[in-house]
């Protein structure tokens, strides 16, 4: 394997990792302000993709309206899930709000064949082409699509980030976080920052479905379900009770499945679930997570 | 003095019966023999049980089995597993495995054995996993766990032949030699689901059952009373995975195949709703749970055309009947038997009151 092998292995996997940030981004925003872990995000995701396509394809909207009206829709259905179902269920235990996304999943992946249709839609990239450059003599090429895919998650993903540390809404996320009843009690109003993490964490899957469907080409209403796993893996594997740690193992799965699988296609998905598990099996919370003071 | 002796033999007589009736196994015998009875019509006359109804209700029965374990790693231990679909189609696998490759006949007996022994290390091993990671933790290393499975059988091999699944697996011996078919399959099920529901009415109301629910409603007590966390963590998980696998070993043994798109998150999740649902506190919960998610779905909401034409469409009502349930019904269907037979007594009551006056006993 000759590191221009590996290099090329990552330029053309990098989308993955663009797509599988910007999931990873509302997972956790979700759990950090509902403290549930959302099952329900790539659903929400797969609705926002799927009337971007229905919109494009069948009504021939032009394609930058149809994408923004499908992430304002799934933005919307963030909005409606915390509003009407999560607020309501508050005295819920965990467990029985974990539950309640999984009923949205299943709510939402049946009613998507009936609004939409059975056949799966296809999808245009948004710019074609390769760009061909050389580092070291090294000749490597990445799709103008997944550099645009890489900027996109890069450019949203920052802006997240810096309104977390330097805004309002940021400091109010981070108290919420630490504590839900002491950040209402100093007069944060917990129930607007939950309300936006949900239509955040909605916006930002609908980006990355849109994002991966112009990459792979169909939509499908299985497509987000992988990207969920890794998304839920991502988090263990970085440690959901910080804010970058997630992030971190967003990246480092896609790109090390990709990596691995140049030695061992067919083994290339075992293998590194099994290292995650591992690793969680040594550090429980995760490779950046910290350790929580429990009480009796 | 005859007189008074008959009465006596009457009175012992109703006093036998009522405790016959009042038996914790009595109603379950009964459904045994409804649903005995519900297969022998099939195979009788096809005129009013149809061959997909007698196919439901054996899946059913399968996922009643699953959800049985389920059940009580969930109301019992307190532990989420998403791991599911994992477990049941590996013990598929191994079942389908050994039909298919010994080429003597094996015994069905032999089966089940293999498939309890791999449950028992499979359980084992998540079983350590739970003792490290909890909560809504958990939940996503078993869904791990299930994924790494998953990937293991999508791998083109000859044991799970890849993405095409499991094909023609044989019918099983009971015996030796008395070979099985897809009617007599059915009886096989349901025999294992009345043992299953009898050992697990024990467990619950063993003092196994009560370490775990102490266990689960706080750890911390409960080991300040001397229960061992690593005993029935280990023990919870080891229960549902057999349980999950014995599911997975009559699935193959009765369907004759095993395919990589039935057991991804899905089932995992239906498994799940069906125990939440019915009521994951009681063993008639799990059964009405499963009829609900599985039986309603096969039998019934699949044979509509409406359905027909969105395929996985028909999903929306377990999906509504999760969420409504977790929010506003946490005890889950079975609770409503007992609503509503205090409803009728307060009404009765009631109407008493103002038939006879404040003071009519």
């Amino acid at each position: 394997m000759t590191l221009q092998t590996i290099l090329q292995t990552i330029l053309s996997n990098a989308h993955l990792a663009g797509v599988l940030v910007l999931a990873t981004t509302g997972i956790m925003l979700v759990f950090r302000t509902s403290f549930t872990t959302n099952f329900a995000q790539g659903m929400m995701a797969t609705v926002g993709v799927f009337t971007t396509a229905a919109l494009t394809s069948k009504m021939g909207l032009n394609i930058w309206l149809g994408v923004a009206l499908g992430i304002v829709l799934s933005f919307l259905l963030g909005l409606f899930i915390d509003v009407a179902i999560i607020r309501k269920a508050r005295k819920v235990s965990v467990v029985g709000k974990q539950m309640i996304t999984m009923g949205l999943v299943i709510i939402i992946a049946a009613l998507i064949p009936l609004i939409y249709g059975t056949i799966p839609y296809e999808f245009g990239r948004f710019i074609d082409g390769n760009i061909d450059f050389s580092i070291g003599g090294m000749d490597l090429f990445i799709t103008k699509n997944g550099l645009l895919i890489l900027g996109v998650a890069a450019v949203i993903v920052t802006i997240i980030f810096i309104s977390l540390y330097f805004t309002k809404w940021g400091l109010g996320v981070r108290a919420t976080a630490s504590n839900e009843t002491v950040a209402s009690m100093m007069g944060i109003n917990t129930r607007v920052i939950t309300a936006m993490s949900w239509s955040i964490a909605g916006g930002c899957g609908a980006v990355a479905a849109i994002l991966m469907a112009s990459q792979s080409g169909t939509v499908d209403n299985s497509m987000m379900v992988s990207v969920q796993v890794n998304g839920f893996m991502a988090s263990v594997l970085g440690g959901f009770s910080s804010f970058y740690g997630p992030i971190i193992g967003a990246v480092l799965i896609p790109i090390t499945k990709a990596v691995v699988a140049i030695y061992n296609s067919l083994w290339s998905g075992v293998i590194l679930y099994s290292v995650i598990l591992l690793v969680v099996l040594i550090k429980p919370r995760g490779l950046f997570g910290k350790k929580d003071v429990k009480k009796v | 003095m005859a007189n008074e002796y008959r009465k006596e033999l009457i009175n012992d007589r109703s006093k036998k019966a009522k405790q016959i009736v009042s038996h914790p196994l009595f109603g379950f015998v009964i459904l045994t023999i409804i649903l005995a009875g519900v297969q022998l019509l099939f195979m009788f006359t096809e005129d009013i049980i149809s061959l997909t109804v007698s196919k439901a209700i054996a899946q059913t029965l399968i996922y009643a089995i699953v959800g049985m374990g389920f059940a009580i790693l969930l109301g019992y231990a307190g532990l989420a597993s998403l791991g599911t679909a994992g477990f049941i189609g590996l013990g598929s696998y191994i079942a389908g495995n050994m039909l298919k490759l010994i080429p003597f006949p094996v015994p069905y007996i032999l089966i089940i054995g293999a498939v309890i022994i791999a449950g028992i290390v499979l359980g084992g091993v998540v079983g350590f996993i739970s003792l490290r990671i909890e909560g809504m933790y958990l939940a996503i290393i078993t869904l791990g766990l299930s994924e790494i499975l998953l990937e293991l059988f999508k791998t083109p091999n000859q044991f799970t032949g890849g993405a095409s699944g499991l094909k023609s697996v044989p019918w099983a011996k009971l015996a030796m030699f008395y070979e099985m078919d897809r009617e007599k399959m059915f009886f096989l099920i349901l025999g294992v689901l009345f043992i299953t529901i009898v050992f697990t009415i024990n467990i619950i109301n063993s003092p196994t059952g009560r370490a775990m629910l102490a266990m689960k409603n706080s750890q911390s007590a409960a080991q300040a009373m001397g229960i061992s966390i690593l005993k029935y963590r280990l023990l919870a998980f080891v229960l549902a995975t057999i349980y999950a696998m014995i599911g997975g070993a009559l699935y193959v043994t009765y369907l004759r195949a095993s395919n990589t798109s039935s057991w991804t998150l899905a089932l995992s999740l239906n498994v799940l709703a069906a125990v939440i649902i019915g009521g994951y506190r009681s063993v008639w919960g799990v059964l009405m749970g499963t009829f609900v998610i599985f039986g309603l779905d096969l039998a019934v909401l699949k044979n509509i055309d409406f359905f027909n034409k969105y395929p996985g469409s028909s999903a929306i009502f377990s999906g509504v009947l999760i969420v409504l349930i977790v929010m506003f019904y946490p005890g889950g269907l079975i609770r409503l038997f007992a609503d509503i037979k205090t409803l009728i007594k307060s009404g009765i009551e009631k109407w008493k009151v103002y038939r006879y006056g404040k003071d009519y006993k």
